[in-house]
């Protein structure tokens, strides 16, 4: 699947995480040749007084007409799924054009890959600063 | 532990087990003042929603403190059942006219977005 595609894809919802969810445009950052990373999208409004997720990109109407879409939309970078390439994630695989909506040029690619950067260096520096969610294992003969 | 804490506990066991599922949480009545109109737009919308007017709120109310707590991770991530829990960069497909050094920056993005766990 093309890097820096936006593509169809049943993206998972947070109450069934595992398994295809609702039909949306997701964006691919990447991935082999049989999975793939790809980040959520939406065109609903975000609400005026909350404030907007770190790795939000927001496209107006006129960004949006340039890749395919006819609605202003929210890329969250921050919401990611990793995937395999199947039919049921991606329900226009086997169509010819594989359900991609629209492919961004290397400059609009590279930015996003820049954002996402940023933002997976912050949840690295998080975890440095917290610790790790899961508890170091514990050795032999130690108390 | 004490005997009220120990009757508490039967009493609620007992609860959950004769229904076959726990109790609601109890709730707590507020006093929420409003401007008319704005009552009148929230009973509307309620209505359209076939929601009572205080399902309707507590609704929303929901919704923004979730977006509020999403708003505050950092990346969610959510992996489908048998994909890989880490790549090599040999692995990662190169986009069309793709530099070697954005190809390279590129690929040491998804080695690290790929080692992080799902978050449920």
């Amino acid at each position: 699947m093309v890097p820096g595609a936006f593509v169809r894809v049943m993206f998972p919802t947070r109450e069934k995480p595992r398994q295809p969810g609702l039909l949306h445009i997701g964006y691919v950052l990447g991935g082999t040749p049989t999975e793939v990373m790809v980040a959520y999208t939406t065109s609903r409004p975000w609400p005026a007084a909350t404030p907007l997720p770190a790795g939000a990109r927001l496209f107006d109407r006129e960004e949006a007409a340039a890749l395919n879409q006819s609605r202003a939309f929210m890329l969250r970078l921050d919401v990611l799924a990793k995937l395999p390439i199947t039919e049921a994630w991606f329900p226009d695989i086997a169509q010819p054009g594989q359900g991609v909506i629209a492919v961004t040029p290397a400059r609009l690619r590279d930015e996003l890959t820049g954002l996402a950067t940023n933002l997976a260096r912050r949840r690295r520096d998080l975890i440095q600063m917290r610790g790790t969610r899961r508890p170091a294992p514990i050795e032999n003969g130690t108390s | 532990m004490l005997r009220s804490q120990t009757s508490r506990l039967d009493k609620d066991t007992r609860k959950r087990t004769s229904s076959g599922r726990r109790p609601p949480p109890e709730k707590v009545a507020i006093t929420v003042r409003l401007d008319r109109a704005r009552v009148r737009q929230l009973q509307a919308a309620a209505d359209a929603e076939n929601r009572t007017l205080t399902n309707y709120v507590e609704t929303a109310l929901i919704r923004d403190l979730s977006l509020r707590d999403e708003a505050s991770r950092v990346i969610t991530m959510h992996a489908a059942p048998g994909t890989s829990a880490s790549i090599f960069a040999g692995d990662i497909v190169r986009a069309d006219g793709e530099s070697d050094a954005a190809h390279a920056r590129r690929q040491a993005l998804l080695i690290e977005l790929w080692s992080i766990p799902d978050s449920d």
